[in-house]
């Protein structure tokens, strides 16, 4: 309980994080009124009623490799944490709570806004708990790659290029891959469990094997 | 010359560098690949109306190469140098060699055009002769000034790039805005279903440049296009010289 309250107030006082929630609200908020005004001129809606959360994903990711890259930058940060928490299992499990713990709110404030212009409230909790996950399996990505701009690009690239690519020339590989719950969660939402674990497990083998 | 030819090492020694080097080559003749199957029926439905789009649309659509190189060759200069002193940054001894600001800024963004146009010539070539390649009679011969304002449009991006980094002194920003906008879900393209004056903004109009095909609320001449790119590449790059100026390192 002790781990997972230092992590929350270490993930709480980074000011990059804060300005990262701050503006993933901000731009989400903006993206719902475009969204909603294209809609009202015969713009892209109604299949792809989650649409904004398609974009608004890419700052949970940007949360996500920021949290776990934080603790490699330079100063090697993860040394002193280690110091004061030597079992590297448990500690990554405190901070994979602290994680969700923290971006929980940020997660359900967008969810609620887009679920809000869409007028579909019964998928906030749905959308919530995909942005969460998208974090964490973000985080994994970052704690294994340990520096930011790398492991963002690599996330960015699978979210927004063969994610996307992937889709349109395999229709049948929608079900399998991890940001198809975004717009369609009674596809994909297994398959981003199953991703966010799969990373989560092989992030934490990682960091049990590897020299800080 | 010499600071030029440092700032080049400097850029090609960076291994994120090389990642967008690499996605920049490879992903556009991949896009063209993966929907080869596809644009085959809509041309032989003649769904396909404006052919000699092929290639060139897909260059418009993924820009990550020169994103990347204009961010990191700013935000690698701001991330720490040692483990043992957080605060030191590249940063500094940069400026310690060459302290004229300016003279600094003009030699990165130099490296950045040399590098980022080298990627999109190779770019334009592989994915301009894989479409001959695949579609052959069907598709008319490369148009060399429209894949010439392709490469334009690469190394604006990745002024763009370089100039909101200097901005926001962090690649982060940079990163994710563009690249999130610069592929299939684009922000800027819903904007142009909201307000007409969306086709001016920097990427939609820079791919008038050369992509004819897509509908647009109003419709900007290749060199018209061309100047409102450049002109909003100026803007901000002035904001981000006077700033890097004005600023502590």
């Amino acid at each position: 309980m002790n781990a997972v309250h230092a992590e929350l107030r270490k993930l709480l006082t980074l000011p990059s994080l804060r300005w990262t929630a701050l503006l993933t609200l901000a731009v989400n908020v903006l993206l719902c009124l475009a969204y909603a005004a294209a809609g009202s001129r015969g713009g892209p809606t109604g299949a792809d009623a989650l649409a904004p959360l398609a974009s608004s994903q890419a700052g949970f990711l940007a949360m996500g490799a920021l949290a776990a890259a934080s603790e490699h930058q330079a100063g090697a940060q993860i040394r002193t944490t280690l110091l004061a928490l030597p079992r590297r299992l448990p500690l990554q499990a405190a901070k994979a709570t602290a994680l969700v713990v923290g971006t929980l709110p940020v997660a359900a404030g967008v969810a609620a806004t887009v679920a809000l212009v869409v007028g579909d409230s019964g998928r906030t909790a749905a959308a919530t708990a995909y942005l969460v996950l998208t974090t964490v399996l973000a985080a994994s990505v970052g704690g294994l790659v340990r520096r930011l701009l790398p492991a963002l690009l690599a996330l960015l690239t699978l979210y927004f290029v063969a994610g996307p690519l992937l889709r349109l020339r395999f229709g049948s590989s929608a079900p399998w891959l991890p940001d198809t719950a975004a717009t369609d969660p009674s596809h994909g939402a297994a398959a981003t469990v199953v991703w966010t674990l799969a990373a989560l497990v092989l992030a934490a083998f990682a960091v049990s094997r590897r020299d800080a | 010359m010499s600071r030029v030819h440092a700032e080049l090492r400097k850029l090609l020694g960076l291994p994120t560098a090389w990642a967008g080097l690499v996605l920049g080559v490879v992903l556009n003749p991949l896009v063209v690949l993966l929907n080869a199957s596809a644009t085959r029926r809509m041309i032989a439905s003649g769904a396909l109306t404006d052919v000699a789009d092929l290639g060139l649309q897909e260059l418009a659509v993924v820009v990550i190469g020169p994103v990347v190189l204009g961010v990191v060759v700013v935000s690698s200069e701001y991330t720490s140098t040692a483990d043992d002193a957080p605060g030191a940054r590249q940063l500094t001894t940069t400026l310690a060699a060459v302290p004229g600001r300016l003279r600094l800024l003009a030699a990165k963004g130099i490296a950045v055009v040399l590098v980022v146009a080298a990627q999109a010539t190779v770019a334009t070539t592989a994915t301009l002769a894989l479409v001959q390649l695949l579609y052959g009679d069907q598709v008319p011969a490369p148009d060399l000034p429209r894949a010439a304002a392709a490469v334009l449009y690469w190394v604006l991006t990745a002024l763009l790039a370089y100039a909101i980094t200097l901005i926001a002194r962090t690649g982060v920003v940079p990163l994710t805005l563009l690249i999130v906008n610069s592929t299939l879900v684009s922000v800027s393209y819903l904007l142009t279903k909201v307000t007409d004056l969306a086709v001016y903004l920097p990427d939609l109009a820079g791919t008038r440049m050369f992509v004819r095909g897509r509908a647009f609320p109003v419709e900007l001449a290749p060199v018209t296009a061309g100047l409102v790119m450049a002109a909003w590449v100026a803007a901000l790059l002035a904001a981000g010289c006077i700033l890097f100026q004005r600023r502590d390192a």
